[in-house]
């Protein structure tokens, strides 16, 4: 049984690894105002559901290589309670990428659904 | 089995042992960010709950430091050869096969193609400007701490020294970075140097980092006018080398005039003079390349805290 929830983590790993990008530049599109970190990770949980689908510790590194490939720009501000925090926002080229994948995520996922599901319907 | 943040973040640098160094300042602070404001928010939320029962489920929520670690590599790994191709010279393997394929000639005189070497050559003559601003900056604020140390003033006067000191490193980084290619990091490392204002007081003066910084500040003086000197004298000289023989021929302009008489080159020495100029002035951006990689490996060595 191990095994298979291995492969099964190993899956939801690697389908993460494609989408946290689109997911972090949808977020920060319709943000209102700048977020940081610990937000963006408390609004996907709070979307996600019972089972976390993917680690906080995760959404960081993708922030930064979005930020340092120009979709995203962000400022650090200090904060009364604890450490400075680093508060995201999209840039305009971030709009353009974001419309674009949206584009083929919409392909992608209909193309997968209808290979999952296709003898059902 | 991960008691407090400071344990978290202690595993999070093993766990990230050989990455690039920058990267793990970078990881580090963001790991600290998401704790200290969740564990905060945690705190005020749900009074009852203890410390580390809240933490352990933060971090179960935030990912394991290996889990972590993981993720950073990947990107790391993942888009640092799409997203930044000319800036971050990590991968000098990749660069030098490419380079040995083409002929010698064209790696020769391929230098002056390459913006990187441009970058260098203009970070190596603003360092004479650069050095000047952060010796005399340096220098001023040591004695200064010093001499108001014996009166009360002379506490604050030194924090906020130190300050601007962490100030300009993380300011020099980006030029260092911009200029010379060398990944230095974003962002200021939050520090907890306990709760009163001596102990901490007492932990950023015996941080050795900013003792580091100091030294790379009063070095910045003797290094700024060696590079500048040098390579503004070889440029110099190439320059007058290749100009000769439109001075001399075009404008009958000698190289030296004294009572005597003007002293002109001969003829066959025009094209040679040429050539040499323009092997001088290759040579001298070969140069500026490598002071610009031994100067990022300095900055990096003493500005990047360990």
């Amino acid at each position: 049984m191990s095994s298979t929830s291995e492969e099964t983590k190993k899956f939801q790993k690697e389908l993460n690894a494609g989408t946290t990008a689109l997911v972090l530049l949808g977020v920060l599109a319709r943000a209102s105002q700048p977020m940081y970190g610990y937000q963006i990770a408390r609004l996907l949980e709070a979307n996600a559901g019972d089972t976390p689908i993917m680690k906080q510790g995760a959404l960081y590194p993708v922030l930064r290589s979005l930020e340092s490939s120009g979709l995203l720009e962000s400022e650090v501000e200090p904060s009364v309670s604890g450490p400075p925090r680093r508060y995201y926002r999209i840039t305009e080229a971030g709009r353009k990428n974001l419309e674009t994948w949206r584009g083929i995520w919409e392909r992608t996922k209909a193309l997968v659904d209808s290979a999952v599901r296709g003898g059902e319907q | 089995m991960i008691g407090s943040i400071d344990d978290y973040l202690s595993q999070l640098k093993k766990a990230l042992h050989g990455c690039d160094r920058a990267t793990i300042q970078d990881a580090l602070s963001d790991a600290e960010e998401h704790l200290r404001t969740a564990l905060a928010s945690a705190t005020a939320h749900h009074a009852t709950v203890s410390e580390a029962d809240a933490l352990s489920q933060i971090i179960d929520s935030y990912g394991m430091p290996e889990e972590v670690a993981t993720a950073y590599r990947e990107i790391e790994h993942r888009l640092t050869p799409a997203l930044a191709q000319p800036s971050y010279p990590e991968e000098p393997e990749e660069v030098h096969r490419e380079k040995d394929e083409r002929p010698l000639l064209v790696r020769f005189f391929g230098v002056f193609a390459d913006l990187r070497v441009w970058g260098a050559f203009l970070y190596l003559l603003f360092s004479l400007l650069t050095g000047t601003l952060y010796f005399t900056w340096a220098v001023t604020g040591i004695s200064l701490s010093a001499g108001l140390l014996v009166l009360i003033v002379g506490l604050p006067f030194t924090g906020l020294f130190i300050l601007s000191v962490w100030g300009i490193g993380l300011v020099e980084g980006r030029i260092v970075e911009a200029l010379l290619g060398v990944r230095m990091p974003r962002r200021a490392q939050y520090r907890r140097g306990g709760t009163g204002l001596w102990p901490r007081f007492r932990s950023i003066i015996l941080d050795g980092h900013t003792w580091l910084s100091l030294v790379y500040m009063i070095l910045q003086l003797p290094l700024g006018i060696a590079y500048f000197t040098v390579l503004v004298t070889l440029i110099a000289v190439a320059l007058f080398a290749i100009a000769t023989p439109i001075l001399q021929l075009g404008f009958d302009i000698s190289v030296v005039t004294t009572e005597a008489g003007a002293y002109y080159f001969a003829g066959w020495m025009l094209p040679l003079l040429v050539v040499a100029g323009i092997l001088l002035a290759t040579l001298t951006m070969h140069l500026a390349r490598y002071l610009g990689r031994m100067h990022g490996a300095l900055a990096k060595a003493l500005l990047v805290r360990r």
